[in-house]
């Protein structure tokens, strides 16, 4: 096998390995306070996205109001990347980071 | 004085009593494009790594949905006041229950975008206020017009 070939393919399953090793990972769903979006529209959308009982949703945009931020939600990268693309079509300010082990 | 007033059908109607308040309205538009150099969709996306690829897979898409909930809160504005016109008795435009979100999320825009512009702040004072430039002073309460109608939006139409 051409040396070339032999490193190129190396780094493809390195990359591959990478890839997959991030998408198994538990990510965190991080909502940000902001000056805008009204307390009681933050609550209706974690239960509209989470389907989160009004109780936990009041609970967490409480948090979002006093600590700045909070984590609303933890789990695989994928659902979470659509997670966050629904509370930016809401115009929430949310990221994603990896969930520390 | 504009008046909003819930319908039986879930929605709202808006009273509209001045040319003012026709201005007021016109003005969601073109106050959520105050930040045109970067867009809404763009500013959520900075939150983002660029692992994720975000600008290119999503970022259009929100901007296909925020440009949607404008044109449609302009082009309801511009026939009721069209149909005003025509008709002096007819001064009031109607949100529909499924328009009721769109309208959220465009007021939520001409929102962001004024604060981002003007940096108003969390709580005004309303010394402050009045202490504001004129053109600051109406965009802050063209601001607070449009919270107020998202509280009605939010108690009386969104589910």
């Amino acid at each position: 096998m051409n040396p070339l070939e032999a490193t190129s393919a190396t780094t493809l399953t390195e990359e591959e390995t990478k890839a997959s090793t991030e998408l198994a990972s538990a990510w965190n769903i991080l909502v940000f306070d902001d000056p805008v979006n009204l307390m009681e529209y933050v609550t209706k959308v974690l239960q509209k996205v989470f389907a989160y009982p009004r109780e936990q949703a009041e609970d967490l945009m409480l948090t979002i109001h006093t600590a700045g931020k909070a984590l609303v939600w933890t789990g695989a990268r994928e659902p979470a990347e659509l997670y966050v693309q629904q509370l930016h079509g809401f115009q929430l300010q949310a990221s994603l980071e990896k969930a520390s082990s | 004085m504009m008046k909003v007033v819930p319908t039986v059908e879930g929605g709202l109607r808006i009273e509209v009593g001045t040319a003012t308040d026709w201005l007021v309205l016109e003005q969601i538009a073109p106050d959520a494009l105050k930040m045109e150099k970067e867009s809404l969709a763009s500013r959520l996306s900075a939150l983002m790594d660029e692992a994720s690829e975000w600008d290119e897979m999503v970022v259009p898409e929100l901007s296909d949905l925020f440009n949607r909930q404008l044109h449609c809160v302009q082009e309801t504005v511009q026939g009721a006041q069209k149909a005003s016109e025509e008709d002096p008795g007819l001064g009031h435009l109607f949100i529909s229950q499924e328009d009721g979100p769109i309208w959220y999320g465009a007021l939520n825009q001409a929102r962001i975008a004024l604060e981002g512009y003007y940096r108003f702040g969390p709580a005004q004072e309303i010394e402050e206020v009045e202490s504001f430039p004129p053109p600051k002073r109406s965009a802050f309460i063209r601001s607070q017009f449009y919270s107020a109608l998202q509280s009605v939006l939010l108690e009386h139409v969104i589910e």
